[in-house]
């Protein structure tokens, strides 16, 4: 792939130094710091609040480290999912339209490198993310109750980084065949929608990519959880994605 | 934890205090962001796109308005360019002597170092471009239809064309960003589809080149050099030689801060930062100012002799100030290629003469039967402007024939035809 070193370069810096690092950092940070506070919160404020109110009595159990972990990976399914496919429906359609991508496409750069360099350098940001804002939510949630079942959420968070990653795959994909970065995210809304009802299944929940972010949460609690099907169909699904999109970026004009 | 605990405990008028704060904090800054997106064009947005803005202040609370106002906000570009206008002088390109000693210094570093088409072996036929039956259709509407033409090495060639012809669809095809739906296109002995082979050997500008708003023109420089497989002190000799050309040398914002002329300069020196054999440059001056179309120009001109210069265009006067070959494009066919003095001299022989007698009207209907007039034209101020087939024979005998009219002769002048009637000629009869 001729080219990918430089373009991956130039897709990282464009990270750093555009909002793009503000907007998913920013939303997994946010997921990071607010789930164990608002856990632990939450019982405080609703007592001092509920004791204006007269004729209704609230019992909350005492939260944990468990519960502060299951909420973060809550966020991250829905809240962080979803900035995910608004903000990158746009990764390769915004770049053609804008016109950069005909200066930088005249040049001796491979048309996999370019669909291949932006789904590498967003993917970086997603796992260099999701390490920093779990390692920063293990931390705070030790710091307001125990470590709790910290070495179960690693491999869950890693579930959640594959469902991820499978999702920017998808976006790449729309953003390759569909010209308008709205109907990309459009359409990526519609695909993590799509997902969401499939998860409902028991029998597509086990072979489907959508049952992966529910394996995470199982896997954080301890209990038995079916991970394997639909992370193998979430590697699939996110490479096939790859595949077809460097093909139809290849025939596309620019 | 019952209603009865929860009642007999009073609330803590600080943690009021604080709720109450953090509300009044959030709602201010929310509102203060979203204002501010919704008045700010998207240009002094960050990246670009508010979309994201608006989600990011709405999903992250307090959070997100502050991300935005520090970090999602830009000056205007007017601005930024005032106040670099004000730091140093306007960044002007060098002069034509600079120009092509930069020029000189491009292409003589690939032509010693490491040149990314040294493998290429030239065309047979000697021509830096062939193309050869090209037909290119969008949705049904024909952009070329049958476009024939050659461009030998190290010419500065001229495509011109009215708007419509064909022209960016050509360079478009050349530069491996279409494809033609039929026939050949080579470039420097090999087929386009070939791939990065052929593109390390052009450079090519499109008429409104986009560049990435965040780079400083350095960093666009050295990114399109790293992608030519430049790197370490070649590249920053490159980046710095190609900024003389460009006369950006002492500039420091961004290029989303640069004038149109600028961005346009920027363009031309990043399509030779890796001394290509072959310079694609399509319409490089239209929409500049008369300054920023005889920069651009001056850069086109300092390379003559050092590359192939394929340059598309529809204005007239450009072409014949830099180019030595052109070629008329007109509803993706070309109607006529050559010199361009041979061009002027190949119209059927027309030139046109102006007089100016003391009495025009007489003299015009003593023309009416002469064999070498195609038309007579009354002009300003008593003259006569005479359009014939054989200039030769209009100036032996049109001094002769005022002579036996015994008009006063005041003056008499052969005016050479310029590409502008050219152009119109060949096309005119075409254009309702």
């Amino acid at each position: 792939m001729t080219g990918l070193a430089p373009f991956l370069h130039k897709e990282m810096r464009e990270t750093l130094r555009t909002w793009r690092l503000w907007v998913l950092p920013g939303f997994l940070l946010f997921s990071a710091v607010s789930s164990p506070v608002v856990m632990y919160l939450t019982p405080t404020l609703l007592d001092r609040l509920g004791a204006a109110q007269q004729g209704f009595s609230i019992t909350l159990p005492e939260p944990t480290a468990l519960q502060s972990y299951i909420e973060y990976l809550g966020n991250l399914n829905e809240l962080t999912l979803f900035a995910l496919v608004i903000a990158y429906g746009g990764i390769v359609s915004g770049e053609v339209r804008g016109g950069t991508a005909a200066l930088t496409l005249a040049k001796p750069l491979a048309r996999a490198a370019f669909v291949i360099g932006k789904w590498l350098s967003q993917a970086l940001v997603v796992v260099v993310g999701a390490a920093l804002a779990t390692l920063i939510c293990a931390l705070l949630t030790r710091l307001l109750f125990d470590a709790g079942p910290a070495a179960r959420l690693a491999p869950a968070v890693s579930l959640w980084v594959a469902y991820a990653l499978m999702l920017l795959a998808v976006l790449v994909l729309l953003s390759v065949e569909l010209r308008a970065p709205a109907a990309a995210s459009g359409a990526g809304v519609g695909t993590y929608a799509a997902l969401l009802v499939l998860a409902q299944f028991d029998v597509t929940s086990r072979v489907t990519p959508a049952g992966l972010p529910a394996a995470g949460l199982a896997v954080v609690q301890g209990e038995s959880a079916h991970w394997v099907g639909p992370l193998i169909a979430t590697v699939v699904v996110g490479a096939a994605c790859l595949v077809v999109a460097v093909l139809r970026f290849r025939r596309r004009e620019i | 934890m019952t209603l009865a605990h929860i009642a007999a405990t009073p609330t803590s008028p600080v943690l009021l205090a604080g709720l109450v704060t953090l509300c009044v904090v959030e709602v201010g800054l929310l509102a203060w962001a979203l204002v501010d997106l919704y008045r700010r064009p998207s240009s002094q947005v960050s990246g670009g796109h508010k979309v994201p803005w608006l989600i990011l202040c709405v999903l992250l609370q307090i959070v997100g308005p502050v991300i935005y106002l520090v970090a999602g906000r830009e000056r205007p570009a007017t601005a930024r360019a005032g106040r670099l206008h004000a730091d140093v002088p306007a960044p002007r390109p060098v002069g034509r002597p600079d120009a092509a000693a930069a020029a000189d210094r491009l292409f003589a570093a690939s032509a010693g170092g490491a040149d990314p088409g040294a493998s290429v072996s030239p065309s047979p036929s000697g021509a830096a471009i062939e193309l050869r039956d090209v037909r290119k259709a969008f949705k049904g509407a024909v952009a070329l239809d049958g476009l024939t033409l050659s461009v030998p090495h190290g010419s500065v060639y001229g495509f011109l064309g009215p708007n419509g012809a064909g022209k960016t669809t050509t360079l478009r095809i050349l530069a491996g960003l279409a494809r033609a739906d039929a026939g050949t296109v080579r470039v420097l002995g090999r087929d386009v589809g070939d791939g990065a082979d052929v593109r390390s050997l052009v450079g090519y500008l499109p008429d409104v080149p986009a560049f990435y708003r965040w780079m400083t023109a350095p960093e666009y420089l050295r990114f399109a050099g790293s992608l030519f497989g430049l790197s370490g002190e070649g590249l920053e000799d490159r980046v710095a030689t190609a900024l003389t050309l460009a006369g950006l040398s002492t500039t420091r914002t961004r290029i989303g801060g640069f004038s149109r002329g600028m961005k346009q300069r920027l363009g031309v020196a990043q399509a030779l930062i890796h001394g290509p054999r072959l310079l694609l440059l399509d319409e490089p001056t239209s929409a500049l100012d008369p300054i920023g179309r005889r920069d651009v120009l001056d850069m086109v001109a300092s390379l003559r002799g050092r590359t192939t210069v394929f340059f598309s265009t529809h204005i007239l006067a450009d072409v014949e100030r830099v180019c030595d070959t052109v070629a008329i494009l007109d509803r993706g066919r070309v109607v006529t290629e050559s010199g361009i003095d041979a061009l002027r001299r190949s119209r059927g022989g027309i030139s046109r003469l102006s007089i100016e007698v003391d009495d025009p009207g007489r003299l015009r209907e003593a023309l009416a039967g002469a064999p070498w007039v195609r038309s007579t034209q009354a002009g300003e101020g008593g003259t006569l402007l005479v359009t014939c087939d054989d200039v030769d024979a209009a100036q032996r005998e049109l001094p002769a024939l005022v002579g036996r009219l015994g008009l006063a002769l005041r003056r008499f002048a052969v005016d050479e035809l310029d590409l502008e009637d050219v152009f119109v000629d060949l096309l005119d009869g075409d254009h309702p």
